[in-house]
């Protein structure tokens, strides 16, 4: 009899070890980890939800500025999303208010972005060697001052 | 109580008379550890919560990119920047240029390619030069999810690999696995961090920002559960490659036009 007391005793001690780890893995393990697999769910709606779309497309923008927009349609720059050169339309907008004004680079530097001759460019793709784009050099002069970015062909 | 999805493991709990609370909670806790009924309750209501209820089920996303369309003119780089908030020095996508004559060839990607590229003379004569847009490309046998150590690096069902900051322990074995250098260890947050395909925006219907301003389409995004989706047609039936196919990790951004320089 007193051999079986020694063992109720283990069981006890094991059955005691046993709650510890099944009630300290639930405290540790999140709710939702391993439902579909080892990782955390819930983290899913999380990354879905983690910041509002900045970029909205060209068709947000032509909800206010449909003549800019139909101007940009029929040059050759009808397939560049207005925010390649304009920043995005979340800057702009929250919420449908204007929440700041809509910011534009008009460097050169902006269109040589695209449009400056380097090694790499596909040989079809419209490039300029800006130092021999104009007699004389470029000087102060932008590319804006010639060319309508919407439409920019001459 | 909600049935539960293929592919879950279902515990029963019989349902037992009133007991102490200790015990109780035992089997509530053995429930919850078991991924049963209750954290489907749970995680159900967390998708749940969206105004149009993005089923991941419908989708499996996939990217196309050309490399003769891209022009290396940075608009991805520098929207995927401002889209997502990527600290300095750091990309979830970037640009590189290859100038490759059949003796030597030459790369350079300057900040990603964020801020265009400088005229570089070569000490060979290229013989062709591209451009080739680099990304996560969201394996579906990937090294960076079996190595992580605390299962915050994961695969969604729609086909993303995204990872849980919340349990990202910073140790950076997943920055050594991925053969294609496309994760970092953010300075701001000190863990993995990388591109996820835009997550907050596919999951509404939105393209990824890099493909929303590509001007010249060398970046296509698509669902390959969609029959007449493009980028399914033109995975389908065009040529298309993949980067590093012999290390079989199955990437899900193909290439059009890859040349054998590109790793």
């Amino acid at each position: 009899m007193e051999h079986a007391r020694h063992v109720f005793r283990v069981l006890l001690v094991l059955l005691v070890l046993v709650i510890v780890v099944v009630v300290g893995r639930s405290f540790l393990i999140p709710r939702s980890f391993g439902m579909y697999g080892s990782y955390r769910f819930d983290n899913v709606a999380e990354q879905a939800n983690a910041r509002p779309p900045l970029h909205r497309g060209a068709r947000s923008c032509a909800d206010c500025h449909d003549d800019r927009s139909q101007a940009l349609a029929k040059g050759s720059h009808a397939r560049v999303s207005c925010e390649v050169c304009h920043a995005p339309l979340g800057t702009h907008v929250k919420d449908g208010d204007v929440v700041a004004k809509m910011a534009v680079d008009p460097s050169v530097r902006m269109c040589g972005y695209c449009h400056q001759k380097i090694e790499g460019r596909p040989d079809k793709f419209p490039q300029v060697a800006f130092e021999q784009h104009v007699e004389g050099g470029l000087g102060d002069r932008g590319c804006l001052d010639c060319h309508d970015p919407h439409s920019p062909k001459l | 109580m909600e049935e539960t999805r293929k592919g879950t493991p279902a515990s029963e709990a019989t349902p037992a008379a009133p007991e102490p609370c200790g015990r109780r909670e035992f089997i509530a806790d053995a429930v919850r550890i078991g991924g049963g009924a209750f954290a489907i309750l749970a995680g159900a209501d967390a998708l749940g919560a969206e105004p149009d209820k993005y089923d991941w089920d419908a989708h499996r996303w996939a990217y196309l990119i050309d490399t003769q369309k891209c022009i290396g003119c940075g608009s991805c780089v520098r929207a995927c920047k401002a889209e997502n908030g990527v600290p300095d020095g750091y990309f979830r996508t970037w640009v590189e240029r290859y100038q490759v004559s059949p003796e030597a060839s030459h790369v350079d990607s300057p900040n990603g390619g964020m801020h265009g590229f400088p005229a570089v003379k070569t000490a060979f004569e290229p013989t062709k030069a591209f451009f080739v847009p680099k990304l996560c490309n969201h394996c579906k046998e990937t090294p960076c999810v079996q190595v992580c150590p605390v299962g915050a690096s994961y695969r969604t069902r729609d086909g993303a690999i995204l990872v849980d900051g919340e349990r990202c322990i910073g140790c950076g074995y997943c920055v050594q696995a991925c053969p294609y250098g496309s994760r970092f260890i953010s300075p701001v947050t000190h863990t993995a961090e990388k591109c996820t395909w835009c997550y907050h925006r596919i999951t509404k219907g939105m393209k990824p920002a890099c493909v929303e301003v590509c001007p010249t389409s060398a970046r296509q995004f698509g669902d390959m559960k969609r029959e007449d989706d493009p980028v399914r047609l033109a995975i389908a039936h065009g040529r298309v490659n993949v980067l590093q196919p012999h290390l079989l990790t199955e990437p899900q951004a193909y290439y059009l036009n890859l040349d054998k320089e590109v790793r």
